[in-house]
Order: C-alpha cells, then sequence, then structure tokens
C-alpha cells in the first residue's frame, strides 16, 4: 500500500497540462521569499510543482496515511527510534533500523543516521522521504556555507537553515522530527528540529514513537560525566528497549560517537534478535549473584 | 491520564497508583484512591471514566464478598481475576462496556503472590509487572531493565521509585503523589514510599 | 485501526505424515506497545486436537472458553472425543450464531482424527469453514505467513521435518510483522505424543 505511488504523477500532468491558463500553479522557491543576508545560506533549492488546487496541503492530505480512506499512503516510516545525548566528551547519536509501512514491516536495515559532513550528522523519523531529501540538500547548504565563508558552520546554523526550509513548508504535510548534532568552535552541539518549525538545543533528546521507551532508560542513566563506554551502552541499551516494547521499531542499532575530530562510527548495524538474548543472559546472572 | 502500575516479588505483589483525579483541564482531587480491595487477599487497581471505575469496583467487590460468604472460602487471585475478565467481557457485548483498565494482585496459598492485568475489552493476561495509562509508556523499559524475578520488598520499592522519578521528569501531567500499597501472605497494607 | 489488528497475532497449522502441527506467536500488544510475551493463543481441546484463535485478545479468551464448555458437552453426550471434521463445524456453527456482532477471532483447527489422519481447517470470524489438504494460517501475519507455506510446504513430511518447516514459516512470516512475534510456540501432534517447543525468536 505504501509503495502504490500511482497517485503521485498526476501533480505533474496536472500541472504541466494547464501551465498556461491556471492561476493556482504555483512554482516554489524555498529560498525565495527569504531576505538577502539569509539568501546566501539557502541557496536555490530545487523547485516543486504543486497541484493546481487552491489548496495544496488539503489536496495532498487525501493521498496522505493521515486519511485512512486512502489506498495512497504516500508517507513511510513512520515508527522509529532516535536518540542523541550531549555529555563530556561530545555527543552520541543512535537508531533502530525498521521501515514499516501499515504493520508491515518493509525494512530491517534502513540508514536512519543521515552523513551530513565530517562534523554533521542529521537523524531520521517521520517520512522517510522528506527527512532524506531535505536533510541532503542541508548537506549542500553547509558545503556551500564552507566554500563561501572558508570556515565550517555552525551546528546551530545548519539546524536553522533546515528549519526555516521545512518552516516555509508548514501545513503542506510534510513529516519529519530529526536531530542534527555536530561539533564546532562551541563544542558538541545537538539540535532538535521538526517539520512544525521547532527547534530546540538540550542535552538529551528521542524522538519516534518509541521515544517514550528510550527515553526511561536515558533518563534514568544519563549524567554529563559519563565515560565513554558508559555512553555507548547507555544510548545501546535506550533503542534496545525501544525495540522490545515498541513495535514499530527494531532491526538493527546504529550507533555515532561525535568528537572534536568529527563523527565516528561505533555500531555498524548491531542486531537487536541475539542482543536481547546476551542482556537476558546478564539479568539472570545478576540475579545469581545476589542470591549467592 | 490514570496511571497504575504493580510488580510481583518473592513473596508480595507491590502495586501503586496515581492520585490525582482530573476533569477536563481540572484536578478536582489529589488524595483520590484508585485501589479497591476484593478480598483480605486481593487487590484491584482501576484506571478510567471515574463513574466506571467506582460503579464496577464496588460491583465486583460486593459479588466477591457475596460468593465468600455463601461458599464459605475465599477466592483465589486467578479465580478473582477471571470473574472480573468475564464482567467486563460480558458487558462489552450488552448494555454497554465498562471503560476500565485494571491490575489484579494477591496472594494465595496455591500460586503465592500473582499478577493479573486486564483492558477494558476483557483481555486478560498473568504478568511479572504491569502498568497502565501513558505513564506506562514511560516505565515500561525502565520495569524491563530494573525488574528480576524474586526480588525482596526494597528492591522492588527502588525499582518503583525510579518509575516515579521517570514519570515526574518526562510525563507532561504533573503526577507527583501516588499511593503504594503490598499485598503479601498477611493481607493489604498501604506503605510509605518517598515521593520524588 | 482494524479490531483485528489491536493485539497482533500469527497463527499457522500444517499437516505432515501422520502427524499434524500447530504454531503461534506468544505477542499481546495494545496497537504498537507490547503488553506481554506470554500470551496464549494455542488451546488443547482433546488428546490429538488443538484450536488456534488469532484476532482479538479478548475474544480469543472468550471463544476458547466458551468452545470448551460445548465441547465438554459433547464428549460427556457422546462418550468419546470429538473428530476434528466435526469440530471445525462446530466452530463454525458457534461463530455464525454471533452472525451480527462477531467474535473477532479466526480459528485454525488442527488435529489428528480416529484414523490418525491429519486434518487441518480455519474459519472466518463469522464461521466460513475452510478444509485444507496441506495449511492454514490466521492473525495479523497471514499474509507473510502464506508466502512462507506456499514455498516451504512439502506433503507428507515427518514429524520433525514437519517442526524445521512450520517453525521456519512462522519465525519469518512474523519477522516481517511489526505486531505479531516476541517468541512463538510449536505443537507437534503424533498418534502416541505431543511435542510441544518454545522457539527462541526475536524479540522486537
Amino acid at each position: 500500500m505504501a509503495f502504490e505511488f500511482g497517485g503521485m504523477p498526476q501533480f505533474e500532468a496536472a500541472t504541466c497540462a494547464h501551465r498556461s491558463t491556471s492561476k493556482a500553479l504555483v512554482k516554489h522557491n524555498a529560498g525565495a521569499d527569504v531576505d538577502e543576508d539569509e539568501q546566501q545560506f539557502t541557496g536555490p533549492v530545487p523547485m516543486f510543482s504543486l497541484p493546481r488546487t487552491d489548496n495544496p496541503s488539503e489536496f495532498l492530505h487525501q493521498y496522505s496515511d493521515a486519511n485512512p480512506d486512502s489506498k495512497v499512503k504516500i508517507q513511510f516510516a513512520h515508527g522509529t527510534t532516535t536518540l542523541g545525548f550531549k555529555f563530556q566528551h561530545g555527543v552520541i547519536i543512535a537508531v533502530d533500523s525498521r521501515a514499516s509501512a501499515g504493520s508491515y514491516i518493509a525494512s530491517q536495515t534502513v540508514k536512519k543516521v543521515i552523513e551530513i559532513n565530517p562534523y554533521l550528522l542529521g537523524t531520521m523519523a517521520g517520512g522517510a522521504a522528506d527527512c532524506s531529501y531535505w536533510e541532503r540538500v542541508l548537506a549542500k547548504e553547509c558545503r556551500l556555507f564552507e566554500l563561501r565563508n572558508g570556515e565550517r558552520i555552525s551546528v546551530a546554523a545548519a539546524s536553522k537553515i533546515l528549519a526555516n526550509i521545512v518552516y516555509h513548508y508548514r501545513g503542506m504535510g510534510l513529516s519529519m522530527g530529526t536531530m542534527i548534532c555536530g561539533w564546532d568552535k562551541k563544542g558538541p552541539g545537538l539540535f532538535y528540529v521538526d517539520s512544525d518549525g521547532t527547534r530546540l538545543t538540550n542535552n538529551l533528546f528521542s524522538v519516534g514513537s518509541g521515544s517514550t521507551y528510550a527515553y526511561g532508560v536515558l533518563d534514568a542513566g544519563y549524567r554529563w560525566d559519563l565515560s565513554v563506554e558508559e555512553a555507548h551502552e547507555l544510548a545501546r541499551r535506550a533503542i534496545y528497549h525501544a525495540t522490545f516494547r515498541d513495535a514499530y521499531s527494531g532491526g538493527h542499532i546504529n550507533l555515532y560517537h561525535m568528537k572534536e575530530t568529527g563523527w565516528e562510527r561505533i555500531l555498524n548495524m548491531q542486531d537487536v534478535g541475539p542482543l536481547h538474548y546476551e542482556y537476558e543472559a546478564m539479568k539472570e546472572q545478576s540475579m545469581a549473584t545476589t542470591a549467592d | 491520564m490514570d496511571f497504575l502500575i504493580a510488580l510481583v516479588g518473592k513473596d508480595f505483589v507491590l502495586t501503586a497508583a496515581d492520585s490525582a483525579s482530573a476533569r477536563s483541564i481540572m484536578r478536582m482531587k489529589s488524595d483520590m484512591d484508585k485501589m479497591i480491595p476484593l478480598s483480605s487477599h486481593a487487590l484491584m487497581l482501576l484506571a478510567g471514566p471515574v463513574g466506571d471505575c467506582s460503579n464496577f469496583g464496588d460491583y465486583i467487590q460486593a459479588n466477591l464478598k457475596l460468593q465468600a460468604l455463601t461458599n464459605g472460602f475465599e477466592a483465589s487471585t486467578h479465580a478473582t481475576a477471571n470473574y472480573v475478565r468475564k464482567n467486563i467481557a460480558d458487558a462489552l457485548r450488552s448494555r454497554g462496556a465498562y471503560q476500565v483498565n485494571s491490575l489484579i494482585a494477591g496472594v494465595d496459598e496455591q500460586d503465592g503472590p500473582s499478577l493479573y492485568y486486564l483492558d477494558y475489552l476483557g483481555t486478560m493476561v498473568k504478568v511479572p509487572y504491569g502498568a497502565h495509562g501513558y505513564g506506562s509508556f514511560f516505565t515500561f523499559a525502565t520495569l524491563d531493565h530494573h525488574y528480576r524475578e524474586g526480588m525482596s520488598l526494597e528492591e522492588a520499592t527502588d525499582v518503583l521509585k525510579k518509575c516515579f522519578l521517570e514519570i515526574k521528569t518526562r510525563f507532561l501531567m504533573n503526577l507527583d503523589s501516588f499511593k503504594v500499597r503490598v499485598v503479601d501472605a498477611d493481607g493489604i497494607r498501604e506503605v510509605e514510599v518517598a515521593q520524588p | 485501526m482494524s479490531i483485528m489488528e489491536y493485539n497482533g497475532s500469527a497463527v499457522v497449522a500444517m499437516t505432515g505424515k501422520e502427524c499434524v502441527a500447530i504454531a503461534a506467536d506468544r505477542r499481546l500488544g495494545a496497537q504498537a506497545q507490547t503488553v506481554s510475551t506470554d500470551f496464549q493463543k494455542v488451546f488443547q481441546m482433546g488428546p490429538k486436537l488443538f484450536v488456534g484463535l488469532p484476532g482479538l485478545g479478548t475474544d480469543a479468551i472468550t471463544v476458547s472458553q466458551r468452545l470448551k464448555f460445548r465441547l465438554n458437552m459433547y464428549t460427556l453426550r457422546e462418550e468419546r472425543d470429538i473428530e476434528p471434521k466435526t469440530m471445525i463445524n462446530l466452530v463454525s456453527s458457534f461463530l455464525y450464531e454471533r452472525r451480527f456482532g462477531p467474535y473477532f477471532v479466526e480459528p485454525v483447527v488442527a488435529g489428528l482424527d480416529s484414523k490418525n489422519q491429519p486434518y487441518v481447517a480455519s474459519t472466518d470470524l463469522i464461521g466460513c469453514p475452510m478444509e485444507t489438504s496441506d495449511f492454514v494460517v490466521g492473525g495479523t501475519s497471514s499474509e507473510q505467513l502464506y508466502g512462507m507455506c506456499e514455498s516451504l510446504y512439502k506433503p507428507d513430511m515427518a514429524p520433525d521435518d514437519l517442526f524445521e518447516t512450520i517453525s521456519q514459516a512462522l519465525m519469518n512470516a512474523v519477522d516481517r510483522d511489526c505486531l505479531a512475534g516476541w517468541g512463538a510456540i510449536v505443537h507437534i501432534i503424533e498418534k502416541d505424543k505431543i511435542t510441544t517447543r518454545e522457539l527462541k525468536a526475536r524479540m522486537d
């Protein structure tokens, strides 16, 4: 059902056929309304043709998964668990790898961390296409910034570019909940950006359907002065517990550590299948020791 | 918004429920008791609309008392839970459902301590630990992480405290007072647990 | 969201050579939240007869209890064990009684008849029976189960081969379903013994 993209091409057909007559035809440019100063941050973004109706978002709504009657569901990968936290040795980012279409597991090996550049990472939750597309656009913007200014973009500025872009499309049905993490002059940076235009910074975030479970583990175990090993284990455990309780999270764990020297990949697609039994064995061992 | 939680220990069941009673955006009461004893050694925790909870709770309590009187003995925890389940399931397909989610904790000679998770549809399952309400989203991971079979009351209380703390830090609604009770061979008693 | 998908379930039954198998997952969920990984969906209804009840959890319990009651009445009256063929008719007429307010379960029956011939059958939620000679499936993973069974099934398998086949079919089916899994249980029914095994499965 999620793979039925059949409804989409008609946007193109409709807009092209009525190009000359329709007043409702709008070619959209994310950077168009931004003032001169900001223009350099948000350079030309590809143009999107919009459906030839007065209210594009309403038109789109009938084909999105928000409408239960629609046979065409253009959203994908709704359930997710992602987390990120700052601590004395940098930033940790960890994610699961399940993509679901309804209750069907479409993939167990999705990469939900986008490597924007060696000093920036973005996580994906919500619409897979929205996240991957706009974070790719962000990657381009960050590179352009570097070329123009001869220095790396700050995490704050990078996340602001993304927030500005998605805010421009508010109400049009974009669906993304992302964390932008990196290292800049100020040290480690972590921002939460979502498609409502929310942009927040904090030491600790978790996003997605499994986030409440991940928070349960994170809040109890989080400290600023965590050691590197402790931090890796905390993140891994938080994702594991989320995959256990949340039906829409699972598959593998990917874990990144952002340091002053850039990000490093710590866990590369660790399967949570065997991990559950490792943790069970640890539990039984601790029970045996307390019984003694 | 109600939050119920319970866990089975070595020879007891530790239970807790928040004590807020909310109506729309208001808190009507801060010392609400969401637990009702069904026998000397069985306790039911109820979540849902206050009317449904109190009516259903009283009805079950009275009937089980009547049964105990006529039979000359109190029903086991398993029998009690099954009786509650049947009432919920029957109501669902007749007059109108009781919108009550519940946990039934009890201790008896045959099974020792046991805990049953029931929802408003009449789904019933025996669990080592369980939780109802939005609070369950924040506490299940904590329970999965720290729960051990055959814990002492002290250990179980520590796990419960971790759950309270998580609710306090992450849940939007200010749930800050909980009633905590223990069911063991001596019956049902309230225990003081330092609130976070 | 469909009421049949509220709790999540997967049940499959398969015939072999003078043996039959039935397997189910263990999850009980409340939509996305996994509540228990120890929920019974398969019920023994006779010495060589099992019924699996995928669907809504509460109705699985209710139906199992009411079927057991009717079965006891039957056994008392007839003074013999029920034939699997009769069991599916009992299930069917029981469910059709609730034609306009159904129990949300899709029963799966598996057993050996009095001549020790394997028998599997299933009904929909209002009691339309379906007998097959190979396998029947039910629950949220039924599409995945059909795919697995169609490709793995061979006629006349020996008990240990049947166990391997039904286990692989179930485990790989639920690994493509968000709502089912979290462990599995398999019963192999032979003329003189029943073997029950719990499978070590993915818990996500």
